[in-house]
């Protein structure tokens, strides 16, 4: 396959707009319609990616590559919609900041965990041996191809949102992040509700961990910073919290920007790319949020139900 | 003990609870049949913790509540709503980012009958709601966010109602269609209700049963139609 029209850095960069797209897909039913502000999102991915990693690379499977790297992947989804259950069992009864820290604390101690258990996982060293499940040339084609499986899960996943969206599900979602005990009272377990959204919500995010380690093929602690949490709530509230397609239209805004336009298509001096662009790439994510936050709390596309709300309440 | 074959269909015996340690029901005594049962009191009586208690949304600090015998003192809300009891708070009954038609299919999630059969139903019950049917029920006005929540209860098909003060805040117009309407649901439905309110004269009158509530005590319980005017000063320490 002749790939020399596709530059290298542009499928990377579609890449990560496509896993943050998946990732703020994920929240955005957390978030979005259950109204669980899930700040360990990173945490979820990092112990899907890891667990996945760790089970391929360091098991001595007795049949085929090909068995071994679905199987993992398998594992490392399994081990976080676990973590999800754990988690989400830990937090639903808590109110927003004990939500928040909870979420937090969680994707630290996967950060700690990485860290320290050397001989899993590599430590700050890190976790190389993970390859693609096929070898279609070069190394620019199997990119291009798992950038293609990869923007197909995430679709489903849209997909999968878009029903939970228009299903009675969705419904009692909105209902449950409204109010709970009313929510309760008309015979719905909204502890049980909650802790299944949390649970395939993060078996989701885990997936999409391992589906990235694979794309880098070397497990490095530096992804599971706390950007990657934030890259996917800018993403979110920018496009639209409460709207299907505000994670699709936020993802392409913010991560998009940053590494495909200015990554491919602005000619900065080499050495920013290193070390000045990710740092202002998280301050302009910070500002967004703020930004957004004050005067567009809607996001981009806004809500269409909030605002015939906003509107009734204050005229206009 | 009212219900005709007589056992209550509800029981509850020493009823403590409260929020935050803060005892609101001092030990509470209720049997409840197939009746209109008006619980009455000043503000700060405990009307509201004892429905709320009923349903299952505030923790029992001690004693016991069985429904058609079965001892729920301990399930969760949703399950002894799944029995048969429906809750209509004084606030927030409604949810209001879901439509009338979201809010009431969401109240139709538990019960084997058809949806459509029950919003059929309640729309005949309540005629108004159904030119409504699209509009997002936190845009209503304060009377037909009440009906909604009240169709909403009903959509689940209880057997038996708590409303809690479901006419405070409202225009007498609204006021009296309710106290109708409490009356209609009980007749043409069967399903028993207890309703907590402020307003003693109106309750009396659809009202078989009633409870006066005293700084969380019961100050008396008996035949609506035998309560005077004096015991009721005497329960609202008037």
């Amino acid at each position: 396959m002749n790939l020399d029209w596709l530059d290298a850095f542009l499928i990377s960069g579609l890449f990560s707009v496509v896993i943050i797209i998946g990732l703020g897909l994920l929240l955005h039913l957390q978030l979005g319609l259950a109204r669980i502000a899930n700040f360990g999102v990173v945490g979820f991915f990092g112990i899907g990616m890891y667990a996945f990693g760790v089970m391929f690379v360091k098991v001595d499977w007795p049949f085929s590559e090909v068995w071994a790297f679905f199987i993992s992947l398998a594992f490392g989804t399994l081990v976080a919609g676990l973590s999800g259950l754990l988690v989400g069992w830990l937090i639903a009864d808590l109110d927003e900041d004990g939500v928040l820290v909870g979420t937090l604390g969680f994707a630290t101690a996967v950060l700690i965990l990485a860290t320290t258990e050397q001989d899993l996982t590599g430590g700050a060293l890190g976790l190389g041996g993970l390859k693609f499940p096929y070898d279609i040339g070069s190394v620019k084609a199997n990119e291009f191809l798992w950038l293609i499986i990869v923007t197909t899960v995430v679709a489903l996943i849209l997909l999968y949102v878009g029903r939970v969206h228009r299903s009675p599900y969705g419904r009692l979602l909105i209902a449950v992040g409204a109010n709970e005990p009313l929510a309760r009272s008309l015979g719905k377990p909204a502890f049980r509700t909650k802790l299944w959204l949390f649970a395939v919500g993060s078996a989701g995010m885990g997936l999409l961990g391992a589906l990235f380690g694979v794309m880098v093929r070397f497990l490095d602690i530096s992804n599971l910073g706390i950007d990657v949490t934030l890259a996917a709530m800018v993403a979110l509230v920018l496009g639209g919290t409460a709207r299907v397609w505000g994670a699709v239209i936020g993802g392409f805004l913010t991560i998009g920007l940053f590494e495909i336009v200015v990554q491919s298509y602005i000619p900065f001096p080499q050495g920013w790319y290193g070390q000045a662009i990710p740092v202002v790439r998280q301050m302009v994510f910070g500002a967004t949020l703020i930004v957004v936050l004050l005067f567009r709390p809607l996001g981009i596309l806004g809500d269409m139900r909030r605002d015939k709300l906003m509107r009734s309440m204050h005229g206009g | 003990m009212s219900e005709a074959n007589g056992s209550a269909m509800l029981e509850v015996h020493g009823l403590r609870s409260g929020y935050h340690g803060v005892e609101v029901l001092k030990g509470i005594d209720l049997d409840v049949g197939a009746e209109v049962f008006a619980v009455l009191g000043a503000n700060g009586a405990g009307k509201t913790t004892l429905l709320a208690t009923l349903a299952r949304l505030i923790p029992l600090m001690a004693g016991t509540i069985h429904f058609h015998g079965e001892d729920v003192t301990r399930l969760p809300a949703f399950e002894t709503a799944a029995r048969g009891i429906g809750y209509v708070p004084q606030e927030k009954g409604v949810f209001p980012e879901l439509t009338v038609s979201e809010n009431l299919t969401i109240g139709g999630m538990i019960g084997r009958r058809s949806r459509e059969d029950r919003i059929a139903e309640v729309f005949e019950l309540f005629p108004d709601l159904a030119a409504l049917q699209g509009q997002l029920a936190g845009t209503l006005s304060g009377g037909e966010s009440r009906m909604v929540a009240c169709c909403r209860a009903l959509m689940q098909d209880p057997q038996l109602l708590l409303l809690d003060e479901p006419t405070a805040g409202l225009s007498p117009l609204y006021v009296d269609m309710f106290f109708e309407k409490i009356t209609e649901i009980h007749q043409t439905k069967g399903v028993s209700i207890i309703l907590a309110e402020q307003n003693a004269t109106k309750a009396l009158e659809v009202a078989d049963q009633v409870m006066v509530l005293s700084l969380g005590e019961a100050f008396a319980v008996m035949d609506a139609a035998q309560l005077t005017t004096d015991q009721l000063k005497e329960g609202y320490r008037i």
